[in-house]
């Protein structure tokens, strides 16, 4: 379990996060939506280590092992589909699983054909599911994931979202989504958080209780919940920008 | 269409260096041949500089000298330059040295070299300080140009340090090292004929120097050619590696 304990960030001049308390419960899907700039990249950043609260504390994390899905692929381009993969496990798995994994990884997102491509060759989704890939095979404590399905288009991500689910549920593991996405929030979170604008606040927490498998957007009680996030980010809106 | 373009594209530099030549001979006509010599006579000094094995014999000894300089060049200006690109205080302690040997003018270097070392290590001594700073300077270019998002994923995932060094900083850098190194390859051969012209009996420049004392201009333009082929050849080559081992990432 993660645990932020009244954490306050200031990032140069902007006051990114204040009092901000967090609970993130193992083995479930915790999603985090709210509006662009409103901290939830740093929120993840804090998670992984990447930067220190500068008030509060948060436990969990010390001697965990945090895997990460960045908003880019961030791929190493004079590496192979492969070796990318290799390039993680290196030093923490043994040779032989490494290519189980690997091989195990690949085949779920129907990359392991490429397996020898450099990234060069693949399109933008394909990265994206590459990096997915290293993320998912990458043995973690929790996994923490920055908005992974930014850059792509409806169908594609869509079918994004599906494959992280099906990997999910073969090996469920605490995840930590960070979207702006109503759509990705509703399909893969266990727990909705919804965020305000700067410094961020927590507006709502939803826990929707289908198992991803049966999740359907327009079946109740997803598109209640839907209505539910927006009608919360609607009333956000309108006190950021009151002349809107 | 596309073979007939592809033909024209392919005799173009070829039909540009007859007009070339064929100039040169009507030149040659007007002129003394210790002013201009003809393309033909040129050639015959080529043939008999390698039938004689002058050619070899004198090549060889720049090619030692150049490869010398150059390769010092590297051995020194790769680490310098990784530790300028990655610490601020060394940066602020070399950059300033390295852009000042990059302006000191060549004639010094070589005047304070036979002071220091003796004739005979002049020319490798030219090449290394030339071709130092363009080793070092597109190297710490390579090291400011590594991409940071790849560090924080290196953080994230805990590759060691080691392995961060290997397998995303030196990938990183290798263009701009190679830039470097194709730029230092060609300056290498101009400065050690340069070198050896006003330092040493033996070598390309040295024979240089001999041709003109003994107004042989057609030997003058033979160590000539030879030193544009030297240079295309290394060239080539460069290239040719580069492109094997660079191609698929790009």
């Amino acid at each position: 379990m993660i645990k932020l304990d009244r954490v306050g960030k200031t990032l140069g001049r902007t006051r990114v996060l204040s009092d901000f308390s967090l609970c993130v419960e193992k083995g479930k899907i915790t999603c985090i939506i709210g509006p662009s700039g409103c901290g939830k990249t740093t929120l993840l950043q804090l998670m992984a280590g990447l930067e220190q609260p500068d008030t509060g504390r948060i436990t969990g994390t010390e001697e965990a092992r945090v895997s990460y899905v960045f908003q880019e692929p961030r791929l190493l381009l004079w590496k192979t589909v492969a070796q990318n993969i290799a390039f993680v496990l290196q030093d923490v798995v043994t040779p032989a699983r490494r290519q189980e994994l690997i091989k195990e990884y690949l085949s779920m997102v129907g990359l392991y054909e490429y397996r020898d491509s450099y990234p060069k060759a693949l399109s933008g989704g394909m990265k994206q599911r590459l990096a997915l890939c290293r993320a998912f095979a990458y043995p973690h404590d929790f996994l923490l994931m920055d908005e992974p399905f930014k850059s792509l288009d409806t169908p594609l991500r869509l079918g994004l979202v599906r494959q992280v689910a099906r990997i999910w549920q073969a090996n469920p593991q605490t995840v930590v989504l960070v979207t702006h996405d109503i759509m990705d929030a509703l399909l893969l979170g266990h727990r909705v958080i919804v965020l305000s604008a700067r410094p961020a606040a927590i507006l709502d927490d939803i826990r929707i209780d289908v198992p991803l498998a049966q999740r359907n957007v327009v079946q109740e009680p997803l598109p209640g919940y839907h209505a539910r996030m927006l009608a919360v980010l609607e009333a956000e809106n309108k006190k950021s920008f009151p002349n809107l | 269409m596309k073979s007939s373009s592809s033909l024209t594209r392919g005799l173009a530099p070829l039909f540009g260096l007859v007009i070339f030549i064929a100039l040169w001979q009507v030149a040659s006509g007007f002129y003394n041949h210790v002013i201009l010599p003809s393309p033909s006579e040129v050639a015959r000094s080529v043939a008999s500089l390698t039938i004689d094995g002058r050619l070899w014999e004198h090549a060889r000894q720049s090619i030692i000298r150049g490869l010398t300089g150059f390769g010092l060049a590297v051995a020194a200006g790769v680490p310098l330059g990784l530790l300028i690109g990655v610490s601020p205080l060394l940066s602020n302690i070399f950059r300033p040295l390295v852009v000042t040997l990059q302006v000191v003018p060549l004639i010094s270097w070589l005047l304070l070299a036979m002071i220091w070392l003796g004739f005979s290590q002049v020319p490798a001594f030219v090449v290394f300080v030339t071709t130092l700073p363009l080793i070092t300077i597109n190297t710490v270019q390579g090291v400011k140009n590594i991409d940071l998002q790849l560090m924080q994923m290196s953080v994230v995932f805990r590759i060691s340090r080691p392995r961060v060094f290997r397998e995303i900083y030196l990938p990183q850098v290798l263009p701009y090292l190679l830039a470097g190194v194709s730029t230092a390859l060609g300056t290498t051969w101009k400065a050690v004929a340069m070198a050896e012209f006003l330092s040493v009996s033996q070598g390309i420049g040295a024979r240089m120097a001999l041709a003109r004392i003994n107004l042989e201009t057609a030997d003058l333009f033979a160590w000539t050619f030879i030193l544009i082929g030297l240079g295309l050849i290394t060239d080539r080559l460069l290239t040719y590696l580069v492109d094997k081992r660079l191609r698929h990432w790009m």
